[in-house]
């Protein structure tokens, strides 16, 4: 009979590279709008399997960053190298084709739609049969879908959301909203999770909760995550490097200690005039 | 009192007087409904994902039945300018989504229903430039759909007449709304299209591109604007004059909601019956021409009493 | 050859049931569990198999006769495994509530001298090793759920696949294993420790009750015909496990009658996993019924006109007819009409919606159910029962007949119990199940049982003309007034819960001039009153403090003075005075216990400030209180809390005399 722990892996594909290589390069990026300068000069790297936090006062560019690394936004300047392969213009959806997902400052789920489908969808690139045998929903089609359910119920099963599968998450309370919305990212299987402040306006609680979810995520699937928080704590708590940025500018990167003892950082966050 | 009798009483005299001919005004009605329902489906699937109004829905009706006769026309068989037709509006879905939805991405509602207005004339001209301002005849027999009629003794002696084409209508567009249910509850695409309707930002991070939807949901628009142009068009003939008939879509949608397709088909239905009744009963009180703005009228009132229309909001599951 | 040949009869432990059970219903359904959103079933001969295996990876780590194992978690199969596993080895199993903090998971764990411990995941496996040193005897933690675990040092920590794989390992290196373990189990005669189920007494630590298998088999039996189960009824296991509730109805019933269990996917799905799963055989505590109610209510006060009219008129219908249908009393045929079609339209879809259609019995207990919504789940043809019980009886003491059932008694002494009233008129009864004593406490078991072998239940009671009894309070809660008027808080506790909107309540007069109550509004209820009426409010204390609110208990209070002054024997001990507390009593904080029981005298210390001012007459007061949060973190909130003076009644004459 089927046991009722399930064998689980949700690892990104085999890339060849090895924890602690370089995933993703950022170059000398900059990104302006009109004439705001967003990001200045920016370079920093990505390994694979870390936790990675970009922290920074608000207005900082992090979330900038967050979206050129995705595709949102096409920096001006500079090159941006996902294992390996530089980019300059990439769209969101040929991001998330080569393997980055993301979740969002303030969530954005499809809300009328269900916990379930919610999370299917992030498996809408796993899916390859054409339409016709979907319309028909036999054959392989049908299997493919079995398949992806099964991944799908395992997310879930993870999050321990089951009791929120068949509800369309616009009725839901926001941190089980950000919790569907971790699930839809890991639903696609990602080598790099983008995480934009997901414990934010979360109560203590669901604070922890979600570090224990991103810290599993990071320790069972090997997944590297790149996260933006503003909790100084949980950052220097669960993740292994931190980049500091303030006014669009790179002023720290380093293990949670060094960044904590950098004169810079200290001086962003107590409010130092420049 | 009299007019109270004329209002209250002596229509409804008529219709139990005479059930056959009742029946005809219904059937009529029906009919009518259908096209409106079509129509009416164009503009949900591109409101449902992209939440435009999209104004040259009418057109695109002309458009295709124009291209299809236009191509006739110039030779080509029947089945191949329907084919032909086919790609007229694939082109022109690819044409939209590049030249207009791309580039006005993120603008504001208003922006994009001035773009499709703006489309509207476009089309016009173009179509008169290149297929003449003249009215065609649709190519029906051609096309292999059913010409003549079946009339239906009644009890009471009257005959009931139904034109073969109007049951092919029904029927073609009963296969059209299926189809469309099952594409968007079946299918990656169909999920991939509710998903951009509920929210572009996460369906591009899950890595859907919205060109590809944009250009599918307006190509799915141009296959249902051309099964109407060729109804319509068969029961009339291809003018521009259809292109005013395509707003009668308006008060379908008030009544059905602007996402709902069953919506669309039963708000077609009602505005379509209704507004035959309407006029073949009541229209005599006002002098007639009741036809053009009843369907207006019902769908004002609706709006009082229920905004989002008959299946704009979700009706509460019962698990 | 069959169990019961070697135990010369029907099977004396569960074990010996479990092999039969494997042979009479092989390929039935034993145990379900919603697993990855798929209900996986196990059928009887495969139950068998998965406790077989663990059992003997059990005995591979070294567990032997007469040893504790701890079981802590929720209700999930490979823990019910554990129960059947352990006891085929004649171990011990001892179930803990998966919500006690640490500091009480490692007092029965030391206390029972656990050697080993199940547990169903790393929220557990971390509260054990948090507590390590003070259980020196514990040897070995498994676990159900690996996630989290992966990078725990296992040197005595194992999951429970590779523990039953230990057990296949066994087999495979000797068949005798496996003889010897079937042999093992059919040799009992049932005399052995069955479980040690620790009570969460309302006072104190709690106290081991020690059940032996013929006796716990042999209860479960009598109840199980009691009420025709079969291998036919279904129930869904969502009870706390380490409750003598749980472990009985789902537990020791499955066994002895062949039923199937199904656990829940989490705690969080039960409704929904209830409607899915439709048992025929039932339990709940009368709050359960009493939220199912108020949902069900305020589900109502949001539908369209027409199905709130339909349902209103209905309700009525079953209120005048429904409990008559349900016992197949005489009812006019235009009566049974409405009610069928009343059945068809609202009875039957909302019996669906509650994942009530197919139950044949249910039951409730555990303290007093109001008699509206009693009948009101009678009324819409659930077989609602009462029973009472104590850890002690294993469970029953008494329980109704179907068709004997009645509001404000819990029924007539269980099949096989006898029960009597001492002279100061405390509940005491004998029965097949009893316990034999509490762990290693001597001197508390001699406090509870009589000399000629009766268990003080430490109820007070009263038998009605009919031999029902009926529970009015603790004895020892039983008190005076000084001007000598009984005093039992309990029944005005439970007349005031009666009302929706009250959730809980505590009331002081004992050695007082007067009675004066402590309230704590349901949230839901009075949240959604509030939502209803426009009235905006941020927190439960904010809610609790308006003046619109006080008014509403005000007039509950009320209702209950004039109540009371119908009754000659409590109408001297009305309410004269009554405040909405500043926070909801909380198990975190030690005010009510796990199964929701207030604890008065704690309640009483710990807002003595609060009580002194009920009884001085001021009108309101300035406190802090520390509370416990969810992480374990303490905190403080400060509320002045207003005090509320009620109308009191005029004695009534007495009409007739109460029945005896």
């Amino acid at each position: 009979m089927n046991s009722p722990a399930a064998h689980f892996s949700l690892h990104g594909r085999d890339d060849g590279l090895n924890p602690g290589d370089v995933l993703l390069d950022v170059r000398n990026v900059s990104l302006a709008f009109g004439g705001v300068k967003a990001i200045t000069d920016i370079s920093f790297d990505i390994r694979k399997g870390e936790i990675r936090a970009i922290i920074g006062p608000n207005g900082a560019g992090k979330t900038s960053m967050l979206n050129v690394i995705n595709g949102f936004y096409h920096p001006q300047q500079g090159t941006i190298s996902f294992r390996g392969e530089a980019r300059r213009r990439m769209q969101p959806h040929a991001a998330a084709a080569s393997g980055i997902a993301r979740t969002f400052q303030n969530v954005a789920l499809f809300k009328g739609m269900s916990t379930l489908d919610n999370i299917m969808s992030g498996r809408t690139l796993k899916m390859h049969r054409n339409f016709f045998w979907q319309l028909l929903h036999v054959g392989p089609a049908r299997d493919e879908e079995i398949a992806n359910r099964r991944k799908v119920e395992e997310i879930i099963d993870f999050l321990e959301i089951q009791h929120i599968r068949k509800t369309p998450v616009g009725k839901l309370p926001y941190g089980l909203q950000k919790r569907v919305e971790l699930g839809r990212a890991l639903a696609m299987e990602p080598d790099l999770l983008l995480l934009d402040e997901p414990m934010a306006g979360m109560n203590l609680e669901e604070k922890e909760d979600m570090s224990r979810f991103i810290l599993d995520v990071n320790d069972q699937f090997g997944t590297t995550i790149a996260l933006i928080e503003h909790d100084m704590g949980v950052v220097m708590d669960i993740s292994d490097r931190v980049v500091v940025l303030d006014y669009g500018r790179k002023i720290g990167d380093g293990t949670p200690d060094e960044v904590k003892n950098n004169r810079d950082v200290i001086d962003a966050y107590l409010g130092v005039p420049h | 009192m009299d007019v109270l009798y004329t209002i209250f009483i002596d229509p409804f005299v008529q219709m139990a007087e005479a059930p056959d001919f009742l029946l005809q005004v219904v059937w009529e009605g029906f009919v009518a409904g259908i096209l409106y329902a079509l129509i009416a489906l164009g503009f949900v699937l591109i409101y449902k994902a992209s939440g435009v109004f999209n104004f040259a829905q009418g057109i695109m009706v002309v458009f295709a039945g124009l291209s299809l006769v236009g191509l006739h026309e110039m030779g080509v068989p029947a089945l191949l300018a329907l084919i032909m037709a086919i790609g007229v509006m694939a082109i022109l879905a690819i044409c939209i989504e590049k030249f207009v939805m791309r580039p006005l991405v993120g603008q504001p509602d208003i922006i994009l229903l001035m773009a499709t207005i703006g489309m509207t004339y476009f089309l016009i001209g173009l179509g008169e430039f290149i297929f003449g301002g003249e009215p065609k005849q649709m190519i029906t027999e051609e096309l292999g759909l059913p010409t003549g009629s079946t009339a239906f003794e009644m009890d009471n002696g009257g005959l009931v007449i139904l034109q073969h084409i109007d049951i092919a209508a029904a029927v073609i567009a009963l296969i059209m709304v299926g189809g469309l249910a099952v594409f968007f509850n079946r299918t990656r695409i169909g999920r991939a299209l509710r998903a951009v309707a509920d929210d572009h930002t996460a369906a591009l991070s899950v890595g859907i591109s919205l060109n590809q939807i944009w250009a599918i949901v307006w190509f799915a628009a141009g296959i249902v604007a051309l099964a109407t142009g060729i109804m319509w068009g068969a029961r009339s003939d291809v003018s521009f004059a259809l292109e005013i008939v395509a707003l009668k879509a308006l008060p379908v949608l008030i009544l059905g909601g602007f996402t709902s397709i069953p919506g669309a088909v039963i708000g077609g239905l009602i505005i379509g019956i209704g507004e035959k009744i309407g006029e073949i009963y009541w229209g005599g009180l006002v002098g007639g021409g009741i036809e053009s703005w009843l369907a207006y009228m019902i769908a004002l009132i609706f709006l009082l009493f229920r905004p989002q229309g008959l299946f704009g909001e979700k009706i509460i599951e019962r698990i | 050859m069959s169990a019961s040949d070697s135990a010369g009869g029907m099977p004396v432990t569960f074990p010996q049931y479990l092999l039969l059970n494997a042979e009479r219903y092989a390929g039935r359904p034993a145990m379900r569990f919603k697993d990855l959103g798929i209900w996986q079933t196990w059928s009887w001969a495969e139950q068998r198999d998965e406790v077989r295996d663990f059992a003997l990876g059990l005995r591979a780590l070294g567990l032997r006769e007469g040893e504790r194992i701890a079981i802590v978690g929720t209700n999930r199969p490979r823990l019910y495994w554990a129960f059947a596993a352990a006891q085929s080895l004649k171990a011990v199993p001892v179930p803990v509530y998966s919500d006690a903090v640490a500091e009480e998971l490692a007092f029965v764990l030391a206390n029972a001298g656990v050697r080993f411990a199940v547990v169903e995941d790393q929220e557990q496996v971390d509260k054990v090793r948090s507590m390590a040193e003070r259980l020196p005897g514990l040897e070995q933690v498994i676990y159900d759920e690996p996630r989290g675990l992966r990078d725990y040092d296992h040197a005595a920590l194992r999951h429970f696949a590779d523990v039953q794989h230990l057990g296949r390992e066994a087999i495979a290196a000797d068949a005798a294993v496996l003889e010897s373990w079937t042999e093992g189990v059919r040799a009992s005669d049932g005399s052995e420790v069955s479980a040690i189920l620790y009570t969460s007494g309302t006072t104190g630590q709690s106290k081991g009750v020690v059940l032996t298998a013929a006796r716990s088999v042999r209860a479960a039996e009598s109840t199980a015909n009691f009420d025709r189960l079969t291998a036919d009824d279904e129930v869904l296991a969502y009870l706390p496990l380490a409750w003598v509730g749980d472990h009985y109805l789902n537990y020791a019933q499955a066994y002895v009658s062949g039923l199937c269990m199904s656990c829940p996917e989490s705690p969080e799905t039960v409704a929904e996993n209830l409607r899915e799963v439709g048992p025929s055989f039932y339990f709940a505590p009368p709050r359960v019924f009493e939220g199912l109610l108020t949902s069900v209510m305020i589900r109502m006060e949001d539908a369209g006109p027409i199905k709130k009219r339909l349902f209103k008129h209905y309700l009525a219908v079953a209120k005048k007819y429904g409990e008559a249908v349900l016992e197949g009393r005489s009812v006019p045929l235009r009566g049974r009409i409405a009610y069928a079609l009343g059945d068809l339209l609202i009875y039957g879809p909302l019996r669906n919606i509650l994942g009530f259609s197919r139950i044949r019995v249910a039951y409730t207990a555990g303290e007093a159910i109001g008699p509206d919504l009693f009948s009101f789940f009678r009324s819409l043809g659930v077989n609602l029962k009462q029973l009472y019980g104590q850890t002690e009886a294993f469970l029953y003491v008494t329980c109704q007949e179907d068709g004997a059932v009645r509001a404000d008694t819990v029924g007539p002494a269980a099949p096989d119990v006898e029960i009597r009233l001492s002279d100061s008129g405390e509940v005491q009864f004998r029965s097949p199940g009893m316990f034999t004593g509490y762990y290693n406490a001597e001197e508390k078991s001699r406090e509870v049982l009589t000399e000629d072998g009766f268990i003080k239940t430490g109820d007070a009671g009263v038998f009605d003309a009919d031999g029902h009894l009926k529970i009015i309070d603790r004895a020892k809660d039983v008190g005076k007034l000084r001007n000598g008027a009984l005093f039992a808080p309990k029944y005005i506790e439970n007349k005031l819960k009666f009302f929706p909107d009250v959730k809980e309540v505590v009331a002081f007069g004992d050695d007082r001039d007067s009675v004066c109550v402590f309230l704590n509004i349901d949230l839901t209820a009075v949240g959604n009153w509030a939502e209803r009426n426009n009235i905006s409010y941020a927190s439960y204390q904010e809610l609790a403090g308006l003046p619109r609110v006080y008014e509403m208990m005000r007039e509950h209070v009320t209702q209950v003075n004039r109540d009371l002054a119908q009754e000659p024997s409590m109408a001297g001990a009305q309410i004269r005075r009554f405040l909405v507390l500043h926070k909801e009593l909380d198990a975190d904080d030690g005010e009510v216990t796990r199964t929701q029981k207030v604890r008065r005298g704690f309640v009483a210390e710990r807002y003595a400030p609060l009580i002194e001012a009920l009884y001085d007459g001021s009108s309101e007061k300035y406190v802090e209180t520390e509370v416990t949060f969810e992480d374990g973190r303490k905190g403080l909130i400060k509320a002045t809390v207003k005090i509320a003076d009620a109308e009191t009644f005029e004695t009534a004459q007495p009409v007739r005399e109460a029945a005896e």
